[in-house]
């Protein structure tokens, strides 16, 4: 290593442990003695380097970063109120709509499957029978009155529709039973006049403010129900 | 949460100092270079996660000062002439030789240009080597040690072209 060279690279890195700089400096007595006074000349900068630092810098730091946390939190719990507010309200929606709005389409998939879940608890020959007078009781609150039997009532009784207050009347048929639901005209459901399946088959008729459906197995005459409803039916306004 | 916290306040304590002299020596003002620390540092803790190594640290807070240092300037357009003597730390009354030659040698310092300047403090003062320093003044390794030649050369020259004795004379 040369001089020029021995010299550029203390004054670029007075602390330089490079082999080649450290075998110069054991060789030659005056590369060494260079070296140390650089050394101290670097020694002089970092002192003169080393300014002092305000006291209270590292208080100030901390406070203006815990500041800026404490908006930025303040931020965050509006945003995560803002967030929880709207799934409740979206979950609160989702939750009405399931409860409140029907599985069905049509009179007609619901009268079926009404008449399904009640099959079993009526026999068709039971000996049970509920007078004309009793009915019409119930049929009040429809505003309808039957001026006849329509045959043996078997069992009259408000069920549910849907949701919807109705009335359940079965009838003694020739077969099985006959179900016939007077159900108030509601939008949910929409009006079907004749639905069936493999078993059952099915008819509506409507009526100012309600609907009649008449639900009995293909034994029976549907159109004869329906033309002996409408004949005693009659509706008090 | 609590963690971010207690690595920032290490990194704060730990470096504060060092940035704020490195500040210092970039804009020669008291009080800009500690808004430059601050900035930094904000910078710094909203970044903390970004911050895997913590040896890389200082040249990590290094960097983000520089950038801020750079859009002080886009910010507002500086009068760039020569900034006054007057300005430069004068923090205690000379009283000792050796506070007296820092006091000259600080001025020394702060009339290098800022090309040489620059790496001198990073090397002396940040302890980097030249690779460090080359990497984060964006320049190769040779153009950093010829740098660094001239800033101590430019020192030494002017130290042994002043008077032997210099300062104050009393009686």
């Amino acid at each position: 290593m040369d001089d020029l060279q021995f010299r550029r690279a203390i004054y670029a890195d007075p602390n330089n442990q490079d082999a080649d700089a450290i075998l110069a400096q054991e060789q030659d007595p005056s590369k060494k003695q260079f070296a140390q006074e650089i050394c101290q000349l670097d020694e002089k900068i970092k002192q003169a380097l080393q300014i002092p630092v305000p006291d209270d810098l590292v208080d100030k730091l901390i406070l203006r970063q815990t500041l800026a946390t404490h908006q930025v939190q303040k931020r965050k719990t509006r945003v995560h109120l803002a967030l929880a507010a709207s799934v409740a309200i979206v979950g609160g929606l989702v939750l009405n709509f399931m409860q409140f709005s029907s599985a069905y389409h049509d009179l007609g998939d619901y009268a079926l499957a009404h008449v399904y879940h009640e099959q079993g608890n009526i026999a068709n020959n039971a000996s049970t029978q509920v007078t004309l007078a009793s009915l019409n009781q119930k049929m009040a609150a429809f505003d309808g009155n039957f001026s006849q039997s329509l045959g043996k009532l078997l069992w009259a009784d408000y069920c549910r529709f849907d949701g919807m207050k109705s009335l359940h009347l079965v009838y003694q048929g020739k077969t099985s039973p006959v179900t016939v639901f007077i159900v108030p005209k509601n939008e949910q459901l929409s009006f079907t006049d004749a639905f069936n399946d493999k078993d059952l088959f099915g008819s509506s008729l409507e009526f100012n403010r309600s609907n009649i459906i008449v639900v009995g197995d293909k034994n029976e005459s549907l159109g004869q129900w329906q033309q002996s409803i409408s004949d005693t039916v009659s509706w008090s306004i | 949460m609590m963690t971010k916290q207690v690595r920032y306040e290490a990194l704060v304590k730990a470096l504060h100092g060092d940035l704020y002299r490195y500040a210092y020596w970039l804009c020669h003002e008291k009080q800009v270079a500690e808004d430059l620390v601050q900035e930094t540092f904000l910078r710094a803790w909203r970044a903390l996660d970004s911050l895997k190594d913590e040896k890389a640290a200082k040249s990590w807070l290094i960097t983000i000062l520089r950038r801020e240092n750079a859009r002080r300037f886009e910010r507002k357009r500086f009068d760039m002439s020569e900034y006054e003597e007057a300005s430069i730390t004068d923090t205690k009354s000379v009283t000792t030789e050796q506070e007296l030659e820092n006091h000259w040698l600080r001025e020394k310092i702060s009339q290098l240009p800022p090309e040489y300047s620059e790496p001198l403090i990073l090397q002396v003062l940040g302890g980097f080597s030249g690779e460090d320093i080359a990497a984060m003044l964006d320049l190769n390794k040779n153009t950093v040690m010829t740098r660094l030649f001239r800033a101590r050369n430019q020192l030494k020259e002017a130290l042994e072209a002043e008077p032997v004795k210099r300062g104050m004379y009393n009686g």
